[in-house]
């Protein structure tokens, strides 16, 4: 409280307190699962309709010279995520911002796989362009001079100097060579998740609930992959698949996937986010829930859990980012509703791949 | 040793500097905390109203609220004064 500003740096709390707010008030903004229920019983020109009157208006208009549809609803929705993305960088001051930074970088990866991928099936430029989401650290202006390159080689020459190309160069022969960008995608994932940690563990303030969450989310996602590895045979790099840094070791996690009953992972799941936050995952887990149910418990599982943190850490990074990742599937859910509606599958399929 | 004895002047003197001093005290001292409270509640507010001007009104109630913490500490220097 008594720092004083030196040269735009923070003042104190004051900057925590007013971004952390203002995160609260949008995030009261979002849609609530009364609506999505309320959605899942409309026509897609219904949800269309509503997608536009609500805070998606300004996108869908500016959009709909060039798309129409259920094209225009999708490109809408990710050029909305990718401006509220930035806008909340803006607003961010100080440390928060170098830790929103880092974290949005996940999109960066993403982005850059779809590119690499897209240019090595031949994909055309607008069709890559439409799904890209520039919300991480590469802008829409870096991300159109990679699209502008001619192959996949000249793309990972043109990231020279970003961060992720010393992965990228590493990987991508092989990559390229056998077709598949999934083991790619794993390092990307693990040095992205090791800089996370780096930066908690930096010793800046805030980095406790930073570094609280950022291992929630790895072991999640480990157990989301572990969860997914006993649907068929287990692959000899199994332990690879998983990233380094969360509580629960890769070691043990491969020793889980190849368990017969499914009874230690969900005990190891209960240990780690605590029985009374399971509830009903556990019967969906030891019935025979389909994977993307158990998927979605589990991610259920992770944004109530950050919730929760969120409330401890009051002015801290976890609330904003609790903001972004619910904004996240609210983009998710929207698109999964009117792909759904669109596809014309039945109502409850629909709410099963819904994250509410 | 010489006790040193203090006229019925000085005395009178030095308890009417004691209570402007206590006085000052009550109402600096309030004022500090009102602004520490403030601060918080400012900013919030700031940041609300920043998302949705509608409620600007109701911030600024919330604002004013600390603001009784230093009425207290004008109340308690009046009544040490006069």
């Amino acid at each position: 409280m008594t720092s004083i500003s030196v040269a735009g740096s923070a003042i104190g709390p004051a900057p925590y307190i007013y971004v952390t707010t203002r995160m609260r008030v949008r995030k009261s903004k979002l849609l609530p699962r009364e609506e999505y229920l309320r959605m899942l019983n409309m026509s897609l020109p219904e949800i269309t309709r509503i997608i536009e009157e609500s805070q998606y208006k300004a996108e869908i208009d500016e959009l709909s010279q060039s798309f129409s549809g259920i094209d225009l609803v999708e490109v809408a929705l990710s050029w909305n995520l990718a401006k509220e993305y930035q806008k909340i960088l803006a607003i961010t001051p100080g440390r928060l911002r170098i830790f929103l930074q880092t974290y949005l970088r996940s999109w960066d990866i993403q982005n850059v796989l779809t590119i690499l991928r897209g240019k090595s099936q031949g994909m055309r430029v607008g069709k890559i362009k439409e799904i890209l989401i520039p919300a991480g650290s590469l802008d829409r202006i870096t991300l159109d001079r990679l699209l502008g390159e001619e192959s996949p080689e000249r793309v990972v020459e043109a990231l020279k100097g970003k961060r992720l190309y010393p992965v990228v160069e590493k990987e991508f022969p092989a990559a390229h060579e056998s077709g598949s960008y999934a083991h790619m995608e794993n390092e990307l994932y693990k040095a992205y998740y090791a800089d996370l940690i780096e930066t908690a563990q930096a010793g800046v303030k805030g980095g406790r609930a930073f570094l609280e969450y950022i291992q929630l989310e790895i072991d999640i996602r480990n157990l989301q992959v572990a969860f997914r590895l006993r649907q068929g045979p287990i692959p000899e790099d199994a332990r690879e698949m998983f990233i380094e840094g969360g509580e629960v070791k890769p070691d043990e996690l491969v020793r889980l996937a190849v368990a017969e009953a499914s009874d230690e992972l969900i005990e190891t799941l209960q240990q780690r986010v605590g029985a009374e936050t399971l509830g009903g995952l556990i019967d969906q887990i030891r019935g025979d829930a389909p994977i993307h149910a158990i998927e979605n418990a589990l991610t259920h599982l992770r944004l109530d859990k950050m919730t929760r943190i969120s409330k401890r850490h009051v002015f801290s990074i976890v609330t904003i980012l609790d903001y972004l990742e619910r904004k996240r599937f609210e983009v998710i859910n929207l698109r999964a509703l009117a792909r759904g509606k669109e596809s014309n599958l039945p109502t409850e399929r629909i709410q099963s791949y819904l994250v509410i | 040793m010489a006790v040193e004895t203090m006229s019925v002047e000085v005395a009178e003197a030095s308890a009417r500097g004691l209570v402007a001093i206590g006085a000052g005290l009550a109402v600096g001292m309030a004022g500090l905390a009102t602004a520490i409270a403030q601060y918080g509640i400012g900013t919030a507010a700031v940041g609300a109203t920043a998302e949705n001007k509608d409620i600007f009104g109701l911030v600024l109630v919330l604002t004013v609220i600390p603001e009784t913490i230093v009425i207290f500490g004008l109340v308690v220097a009046l009544l040490l004064l006069f």
